[in-house]
């Protein structure tokens, strides 16, 4: 190989394979340059692992210790929440009298007036006037255990 | 070189210079909206989304986050906030100025970037910025500590209700940081009273204005470009919603009422007063009641 009939690009090319020791004998065409060919992979793989935790994590029924899902599913069905809300996985008549509870877990408030934290879902449940005065929603007397599991339920719909 | 690969390459080369030649035109004859009252289309609005949030990610991938849950951090990241980062995000309860509910993109509500987004990408963005957004690169003013602050105050908002927040204003905003007073709405439309040739509401209008008032930054909207966060409820079958925001009977009047000045209805919503205008709020409420449960 002759450097007089060797196009600069190429010989870039060549010196940087030698100087990573690849060992490659570029051909008719020069491969990417050693540094893009590098940039490229990092970049590929960096933030391909498992994605960072969020700063402040909306709510998880794990929060609520000893709550149980099921129950609360049922606790629902029998308090007759349906009567006013649609509840995925609780059957009703699709009512719109307060707000569908869908994504209940992904919602950044509770009424509108309450951060959404398990604490606090448990209250708004076990007494809604006492926190928004006007609201619609009744005190239905929810015990603390059955505030708790209809909790557990409606945090896992996300 | 052999025949097959002249023409591959000529193939090639008309295709490029095609694409190319399509693309100046496509430039050069203004075709894209580039106005602030016009959202993105939503493929355009996807691609953008998602090349955003992986540049950030990728860049944000090796900082190491310091401990954030000293009190103190985040009382001063209050200060930080109310004097940077409150006029144009808002709080809870707190709507972000006149001049910043105009931008588009619309800036975030962050209490749903804190629900979403790790301390490290958020500490990358206040730092470095987002281009062709109104999010400027703040390293240049205010220190690294402080811009962890401010991270450590995003921690705890979320679980701030409005009063809260508020209660929050009383104790610690006595620092000497400039923050803002009482939003004056006096540069607002709806501070010049009502002209007397209301229309009724039109719903295709309202679409649009859902933009203007930052509605699309805490609420998901069928049907609106990019309004896709849980922040307020989903509006979603909100023309088949007994209530407004549990409080108020679902009439025309009562929606526009509650859109044009929700804290005078239920002064514990994080829902802002938005200085929404009499007209305005009827071309939302227009636009709110095509959201059937169809929908």
């Amino acid at each position: 190989m002759s450097q007089a009939k060797t196009p600069g690009i190429f010989m870039d090319c060549l010196s940087h394979a030698g100087r990573l020791g690849l060992g490659v004998r570029p051909r008719g065409i020069c491969r990417l340059p050693a540094w893009l060919g590098a940039g490229l992979l990092l970049a590929a793989l960096s933030g391909c692992g498992e994605p960072a935790a969020p700063l402040a994590p909306p709510a998880q029924a794990s929060a609520l210790p000893g709550a149980d899902v099921a129950r609360g599913r049922q606790r629902i069905a029998e308090y007759g929440c349906a009567s006013c809300h649609t509840i995925p996985g609780v059957r009703g008549p699709s009512a719109r009298v307060g707000p569908p509870l869908r994504h209940l877990a992904s919602r950044a408030y509770l009424a509108g007036v309450l951060a959404n934290t398990p604490g606090n879902l448990v209250r708004w449940l076990r007494d809604p006037p006492a926190i928004s005065p006007r609201t619609a929603m009744p005190n239905l007397g929810l015990s603390e255990a059955d505030a708790r599991d209809v909790a557990a339920y409606l945090l896992t719909l996300r | 070189m052999k025949p097959w690969m002249r023409t591959v390459g000529l193939t090639l080369a008309c295709t490029a210079a095609a694409g190319g030649a399509g693309a100046l035109a496509l430039v050069y004859s203004g075709w894209y909206d580039s106005s602030a009252t016009q959202p993105h289309t939503p493929p355009v609005n996807a691609v953008l989304e998602a090349a955003l949030q992986r540049s950030i990610t990728v860049r944000a991938a090796d900082i190491a986050v310091p401990p954030l849950d000293d009190p103190q951090r985040a009382i001063d990241g209050f200060r930080l906030f109310r004097a940077h980062c409150v006029q144009c995000h808002g709080a809870p309860g707190v709507a972000p100025e006149p001049f910043a509910r105009g931008l588009m993109p619309a800036p975030a509500a962050l209490v749903d970037t804190a629900r979403h987004w790790p301390p490290s990408e958020i500490y990358w963005v206040i730092r470095q910025g987002v281009k062709m957004t109104g999010m400027p690169a703040w390293q240049y003013r205010m220190s690294d500590a402080g811009m962890w602050d401010v991270v450590a105050f995003m921690k705890v908002l979320p679980g701030l209700s409005p009063a809260q927040y508020r209660d929050w204003e009383s104790r610690y905003a006595g620092s000497g940081a400039p923050g803002p007073g009482p939003a004056v709405p006096a540069a607002s439309r709806a501070a010049v009273p009502d002209a007397t040739d209301l229309r009724l509401g039109d719903a295709e209008t309202g679409r649009r204005v859902m933009q203007q008032y930052l509605c699309v930054t805490c609420h998901a909207i069928p049907g609106v470009v990019g309004a896709n966060r849980h922040v307020g409820p989903p509006l979603g079958g909100i023309a088949n919603q007994r209530y407004i925001a549990g409080i108020l009977p679902n009439t025309p009047a009562n929606l526009v009422r509650w859109l044009r000045d929700p804290s005078a209805i239920d002064p514990m919503s994080a829902m802002p007063d938005l200085d929404v205008s009499e007209q305005d709020a009827r071309d939302m409420a227009a636009f709110l009641y095509t959201l059937d449960d169809a929908r």
